[in-house]
């Protein structure tokens, strides 16, 4: 009984407290609401209008699968997919293959080096979209320096070459391709720890046995999860393209742009449905990464500070390389 | 106890030589690009002049895409800091259950790629309540959306890296209120994270094309725009313009690796 | 005897700097030597010279009479345990301790038949299909030593495996790698910055300083009979006095160096009641104020200031010191006979 009554007489001044601190939290929470109404207005709505619109019909209203059924049965619009599919797929191998080797190589230089050419590298990843596409042209165009170079030299190897079709497309996506994934990839080698391979070395393995068996298991998940960015890269690749072959060459991003916001035809809610293809290639490609990279946390879980920290830096590389073609 | 790494190897020098090689031609192509008078069928031009420079600083079309440009990314990257600021700062301290929810809304952008989202965008704002389809408004928003991973990585990572939770709940036993904590303790500490976020956002949108040219590519010009369409009108003139946008790039990205560096000594001293 | 690991005269620099100057060493076959030193006195470069992972810059190793130094680390059959353990995060604990086995080409039937025997020797049967993550750190230093004697090497080197450790888990594991070890009798070397696990777990003991040997011996020996200043203070808390310092105390010093040595535990605090007893028995009395107290579990430390020299006083913590407090006046019993006299630094 009398417990009790203590328990009554105490209520009432922790509801209170606790009453006041909710008003406080009320009251802080306010500083939420620009950036909710920023998040809804810029990034759920349109994507849920794109939906939307992809499965509704022209006027509006009523539900229809009208506009993927077209595409599945269209030649010009599978086509279009596969080409996508094909050169982001091609370039990222690529890519990786290129950036693995060159991702190894720069974690061998003094750190004062490594620092340069990572910033030589990541300067060039921002030379992606129109710029590049412009200078490939000067290079490589018809009227190229060493277009006419190797006429003049009669190297008839490349006189089949054509920049403005998919051997000169993979070739300008490779570019872009080999920094982001040796910027996504030399930190997964820091985590290869120097003692890993002192232990199996003492145990008998010789270097290539060392990554057969532990490196590059190891390394893995990383290289899945950047092949995942750079297929989403390539996939969403529109400004490169589209400064190179304009509308001439059939891909995904270009068809969109040129349905959406093109002067010849103008079929926006076709438009919408690739974009949700598109859309969905690209968000399954970053799950991809997303779960790999848990992965690859998880074997590399012994870090040593020294790499936490060039860790904390990676996020940023990482963004400034990714952004320009997504 | 420490080991001494040997030197690279010939193999990873000349390997690494070849990259650089690789990846810097394009640029170097654009720029001898940008000084030849003419460039044809030789290694490097016969004649050199400075004239398209010239001509580009005399375009009124240039100097006018580099103001549009500049002030529309100044105006989304301030939004950007304003909103994001206290927003990052309210759920990394009072709410980090929806940290998870974050990185969610955060990672879209990386996965919605940018014809996508301006799909989306021209669909949700070109008719309905807010037809803004087309302005300078629909652009900001864009951009917001753009820079939203940088804004979010960098003020988090500082807020982390200076321990905010613990700084804050100091603050507030010392008897500051939530506000005057943020403002006195919380931002004098984090402002080179934040410096460098921003720089970097800024530059992210210095180099956009794709959105800019499906919403608004008719009636606004930006630096990219411009260059696009100079591409095809004179090869040299734009090569002069993707150069000047280079440089300015280079150095913004010197001074985001000082502040990095900078920020980094920051923490381990 | 013949010795089955030797060094000799092991010569090592990074830089400029010189890092072990001259190394001799002899070890036995199964011995147990403790290489113990403080941080940076070049215990771990030598420990990595002898497993081929740091080149020399001279001298030479003979194990078992054939001289390794121009051997890659894989082909010296000698075993290392890391401090950080090491272990490979993407094999299970079986697969992690079979490596070294499978490397050199052993049947998957007696892979099994080993890592078996091994797992039960530590004790970790049940967790055999486990990952490294999902280990404690005490059962990862464990399958770090077990992976390090599946492939039965002549010499097992240990670069300070307990220190990563809890104090507790420090203990249990440290009388469990003695237990092994004198079970295979495998010659082993053994590193650490902890005198007490040194002294506790070696056969020999080797204590470095700026890249020397400066004295090796038996535990007893060396904790017992420190020849220098250093030893003295590393060892134990030896109170080092001066030959001024001594005069003071004890009236005269034996011999005629000039620095000398006193154990902690052999300065005796004496009540009022045992004073005559300790003076009949030729000791020096000499009184003290207490300056400060520490409880180290069953030792009780005093600095005292006595005869204008601070010294350091353990007594047993038996509940008779109580009503010492700081400040207060006491008598020490000083035996000159326990004094010991240093040898000059860098003889």
């Amino acid at each position: 009984m009398e417990r009790l009554r203590l328990q009554t007489n105490d209520a009432p001044f922790y509801k209170k407290e606790s009453e006041g601190m909710k008003r406080r939290n009320r009251w802080f929470l306010l500083g939420l609401v620009p950036f909710v109404v920023m998040i809804v207005l810029f990034q759920l709505a349109p994507i849920l209008s794109m939906v939307t619109g992809s499965i509704s019909q022209g006027n509006g209203s009523g539900f229809t699968l009208d506009y993927y059924s077209r595409i599945i049965h269209s030649e010009f619009y599978l086509k279009a997919i596969k080409n996508s599919l094909l050169i982001s797929i091609f370039s990222s191998v690529i890519g990786i293959a290129a950036g693995l080797i060159c991702a190894y190589s720069i974690t061998r230089f003094s750190p004062k080096m490594r620092d340069r050419l990572l910033m030589l590298s990541n300067m060039t990843s921002n030379f992606a979209g129109v710029p590049l596409a412009f200078a490939y042209i000067i290079l490589l165009g018809s009227n190229g320096v060493f277009t006419l170079l190797f006429k003049q030299w009669g190297w008839s190897v490349f006189a089949d070459f054509n920049l403005y079709s998919w051997t000169g497309l993979v070739l300008v996506y490779v570019y872009f391709q080999i920094p982001l994934a040796l910027l996504l990839l030399y930190p997964s080698f820091y985590g290869i720890r120097e003692q890993w391979k002192e232990a199996a070395s003492l145990l008998g393995a010789s270097k290539w046995q060392f990554w057969r068996t532990i490196g590059l298991p190891i390394l893995t998940p990383a290289v899945f999860g950047t092949l995942g960015i750079l297929f989403a890269n390539g996939m969403g690749a529109y400004a490169t393209a589209y400064a190179l072959v304009g509308g001439n060459y059939n891909l995904l991003a270009v068809r969109i742009g040129s349905l959406v916001a093109g002067d010849v035809v103008n079929e926006p809610q076709l438009g919408n449905a690739l974009a949700v293809i598109l859309a969905l290639s690209t968000l399954l490609a970053v799950y991809l990464n997303h779960k790999m990279t848990q992965r690859s946390k998880m074997l590399q879980s012994g870090f040593t500070t020294k790499n936490t920290r060039s860790l904390r830096i990676f996020p940023k590389l990482k963004s400034s390389a990714v952004k320009e073609e997504l | 106890m420490e080991t001494h790494r040997k030197k690279a190897s010939w193999g990873h020098r000349s390997l690494m030589l070849l990259l650089m090689v690789y990846l810097l031609l394009p640029l170097l192509a654009t720029l001898i690009y940008a000084f030849a008078k003419e460039w044809q069928a030789t290694i490097l031009p016969e004649s050199w002049t400075l004239s398209w420079f010239k001509e580009m600083l005399q375009d009124v079309r240039f100097m006018e895409a580099l103001w549009t440009s500049l002030y529309l990314c100044i105006i989304s990257v301030a939004l950007s800091l304003a909103v994001m600021l206290p927003a990052v700062f309210i759920i990394t301290v009072y709410l980090p259950k929806l940290e998870s929810f974050m990185k969610g809304v955060v990672v879209l952008p990386y996965a919605v790629p940018g014809v996508v989202a301006a799909v989306g965008l021209i669909r949700a704002y070109s008719s309905g309540p807010i037809p803004i389809a087309g302005t300078a408004y629909i652009l900001i928003g864009a951009y917001f959306i753009i820079i939203l991973p940088y804004m979010y990585q960098g003020i988090r990572n500082s807020l982390l890296t200076v321990s905010a939770v613990e700084l804050v709940n100091s603050a507030e036993m010392l008897g500051a209120s939530r506000l005057k904590a943020f403002i006195t303790v919380i931002m004098p500490n984090i402002w080179p994270g934040i410096v460098t976020s921003t720089l970097l956002s800024f530059s992210v949108l210095f180099g956009e094309f794709v959105l800019t040219n499906m919403l608004v590519g008719g009636h606004i010009q930006t630096i990219q725009v411009y260059l696009y369409q100079r591409v095809n009108e004179n090869g040299h003139l734009a090569s002069a313009i993707a150069i000047s946008y280079f440089l300015f790039i280079l150095v913004l990205s010197m001074i985001l690796m000082k502040l990095g560096k900078k920020v980094n000594k920051g923490i381990s001293g | 005897m013949k010795p089955y690991l030797r060094l000799e005269s092991i010569r090592k620099q990074f830089g400029d700097t010189p890092v072990l100057n001259n190394v001799n060493l002899d070890i036995r076959e199964g011995e147990l030597v403790t290489l113990l030193g403080p941080s940076g006195c070049g215990k771990s470069t030598l420990l990595r010279c002898i497993a081929g992972l740091t080149d020399l810059d001279g001298g030479h190793i003979l194990l078992d009479s054939k001289d390794i130094v121009n051997l890659p680390p894989r082909s010296r059959e000698i075993g290392m345990v890391f401090q950080s353990y090491a272990l490979f995060p993407n094999l299970s604990v079986r697969e992690n301790i079979e490596y070294g086995m499978k490397m050199r080409g052993a049947s998957k039937e007696a892979r099994r038949k080993r890592s078996a025997e091994l797992l039960e020797l530590i004790d970790l049967g049940e967790k055999r299909d486990a990952y490294p993550q999902q280990l404690s750190g005490g059962q990862q230093q464990r399958v770090a030593l077990a992976r390090s004697l599946a492939v039965k090497p002549k010499v097992l080197l240990l670069d300070e495996p307990l220190s990563a450790l809890d104090a507790k888990i420090r203990k249990n594991l440290r009388s469990e790698i003695r237990e092994i070890q004198k079970k295979f009798n495998i010659t082993t070397i053994f590193v650490t910055h902890d005198q007490e696990e040194a002294l506790t777990l070696s056969d020999r003991v080797c204590l470095m300083n700026k890249g020397s040997i400066v004295q090796q011996g038996t535990p007893e020996e060396l904790y017992t009979t420190p020849r220098t200043e250093f030893v003295a203070q590393f060892m134990g808390s030896y109170n080092v006095l001066t030959r001024p310092e001594v005069l003071q105390l004890f009236g005269k010093a034996n011999g005629d160096g000039d620095s000398f040595a006193i154990r902690p535990e052999a300065l005796l605090l004496v009540g009022a009641d045992t004073l005559s007893e300790a003076s009949r028995e030729d000791k020096q009395i000499v009184e003290g104020t207490v300056h400060s107290i520490s409880i180290l579990g069953n030792i009780i430390r005093y600095t005292i200031d006595a005869a204008g020299v601070r010294l350091i006083v353990d007594a047993l913590n038996d509940g008779r010191s109580l009503r010492i407090r700081e400040q207060s006046l006491v008598n020490l019993a000083l035996d000159r006979s326990q004094l010991l006299q240093l040898e000059k630094e860098g003889v």
